[in-house]
């Protein structure tokens, strides 16, 4: 169904070369005897005793090329008009329209791309770098609310909190030109989502991720998405537009 | 009151540098006046930035802030524009008598980029600034502090900047790249970072200085109060100076504020227009 769909000229305009701290060693590491990082040790704690998220981690890759990898034909809660873009768009025939084509990523896209990401906490805010477009989010942990009516930017406006062991994130204020995958598939203006950050033990965590746009969907829906450690290296350099040449080939208005 | 940062024509007379920075306009956000905490204030409640440099636990200077560019540039007549660049952007030897010591061929490469109205700058084709430029565009970066690295986030392209201070060597053939390889150690109240790995053919200024894969930089970075950076930057590149040179730049603190969304390729109109004289 996807065999069609341009990732390749997304996410092909940059390849990441080889680096020198590509093999590093990680600090506070927990090894098996033979040296080898133990990625089912327990999920690393902070002072105040909720898990530490910080570290390199990748996503499973599936979900850049559709959001929806796991749900049922039909589980999607497509409003019309929503339903209609998406199918006029999962052929690739609209690709040039797609604003990371541009190299320009949004989310909840920046999220899935296939590439490392590093999230560091800081007091206050939570910073993740990406190695994809070499771009990073700012979450604020700072206790301030989301703003009522931003000025919508690529990646939206975000605020972490705890909610027991799960990091909560809400974002909105996302521009609604952004593709929340390869496929296509859109929301609008009014998304809202909510990434729950599970860490299961040293090497393993869940981002479930709820998209809540009652102007896109009928309903709020819920995907599951997985993200293993990468453990002894670190972020390479990705410039999306050096010696960018697929643009051109896209098709569309 | 928003800090739109609207880009109007300070540089007619050097037009060519609205090509390079006109690319994108930014636009107000919720979180542009945002108390930052942690400040210190003066009775009135405005930020007071001559108050001491903040510290973190282990008793090191916090270089953790937004900086903005010291803005050392006459405004035209017309008045100044809220993308108002320094010299330095323009020629990053500005505050060097006689100029930086360019290598013949260097020397001629910048005088050949001018005449060419800079048409070849990376920045205009929105590509990374570099490590020296990311200082001198008018832009804000954010600085955040953690044990064992210093990150920098920068507006521009929302690109980040690593500088490792977990004691890591630097890499000894690195695969070259726009932003090098950075690591840094404390001597003092400064924090020295060393970088290196820049690949071939970066500019260090819109003159189109230039920084060759050989290129050694060295950063001593001081927060000599709350709201002041003052930054030695040496680079020591034989291939295209006759000897190492040291510029100081200063950044200044903007207190009660956030990054804004800055893409330089987002309705990116200029590439086409841009042409060599």
């Amino acid at each position: 169904m996807f065999g069609r769909i341009i990732l390749a000229s997304v996410l092909l305009a940059a390849i990441p070369a080889s680096a020198q701290w590509f093999n590093v060693t990680t600090p506070g590491t927990p090894r098996t005897p033979d040296g080898k990082p133990n990625l089912s040790a327990p999920t690393p704690r902070g002072p105040d005793g909720k898990p530490s998220l910080n570290g390199i981690w990748q996503m499973n890759g599936k979900y850049l090329q559709n959001i929806a990898a796991d749900m049922k034909p039909g589980e999607v809660p497509y409003q019309p008009w929503a339903e209609q873009l998406f199918k006029a768009r999962q052929d690739g025939a609209l690709g040039k329209t797609d604003p990371a084509a541009r190299c320009i990523p949004g989310m909840p896209k920046l999220d899935a791309l296939p590439y490392p990401f590093k999230i560091i906490e800081s007091p206050g805010m939570v910073m993740i770098l990406f190695e994809g477009f070499t771009t990073f989010r700012q979450i604020f942990t700072d206790g301030r609310e989301l703003p009522k009516d931003p000025n919508p930017t690529w990646f939206g406006y975000s605020v972490g909190k705890w909610e027991g062991d799960d990091w909560v994130v809400n974002t909105m204020g996302i521009k609604e030109s952004t593709w929340m995958d390869n496929a296509g598939r859109p929301h609008s203006d009014a998304l809202h989502l909510i990434e729950r950050f599970q860490r299961h033990d040293f090497g393993h965590m869940d981002i479930l991720l709820t998209i809540d746009d009652p102007k896109a969907y009928t309903k709020p829906w819920t995907v599951k998405e997985d993200v293993r450690l990468i453990p002894d290296t670190e972020l390479l350099e990705y410039i999306c537009v050096e010696n960018e040449k697929d643009f051109g080939h896209l098709v569309g208005k | 009151m928003s800090r739109t940062r609207r880009i109007s024509d300070t540089l007619s007379a050097n037009r060519i540098i609205a090509g390079l920075i006109l690319a994108a306009g930014i636009a107000s956000a919720q979180w542009v006046h945002y108390p930052t905490v942690g400040i210190p204030r003066t009775k009135d409640g405005k930020p007071n930035l001559s108050a001491p440099a903040p510290r973190t636990q282990d008793g090191k200077p916090d270089l953790t802030g937004i900086w903005d560019v010291l803005h050392n540039r006459p405004c035209p007549p017309e008045g100044c524009a809220d993308m108002w660049i320094p010299e330095e952007f323009l020629n990053i030897g500005f505050s060097l008598k006689g100029g930086l010591p360019y290598q013949p061929w260097a020397a001629a490469i910048v005088k050949q980029r001018m005449a060419e109205n800079r048409f070849t700058d990376p920045n205009a084709h929105c590509l990374p600034t570099g490590i020296v430029r990311m200082y001198t565009t008018p832009l804000y970066r954010k600085m955040v502090q953690t044990p064992g690295l210093l990150v920098i986030l920068n507006e521009r392209e929302a690109m980040y900047r690593q500088i490792f201070t977990d004691g890591r060597p630097l890499p000894e053939d690195p695969q070259p790249s726009w932003v090098g390889y950075s690591t840094g150690k404390w001597e003092g109240d400064a924090l020295v970072v060393q970088s290196s790995g820049f690949r071939d053919g970066l500019w260090m200024d819109a003159n189109g200085s230039p920084l060759t894969e050989s290129g050694k930089i060295t950063e001593r970075i001081r927060r000599v109060n709350f709201g002041t950076l003052e930054i030695e930057i040496t680079v020591n590149d034989p291939k295209a100076y006759t000897k190492p040179w040291t510029v100081k730049l200063t950044q200044l603190l903007k207190a009660d504020t956030d990054l804004l969304d800055y893409y330089c390729v987002e309705n990116e109109k200029d590439g086409p227009h841009l042409v060599a004289k």
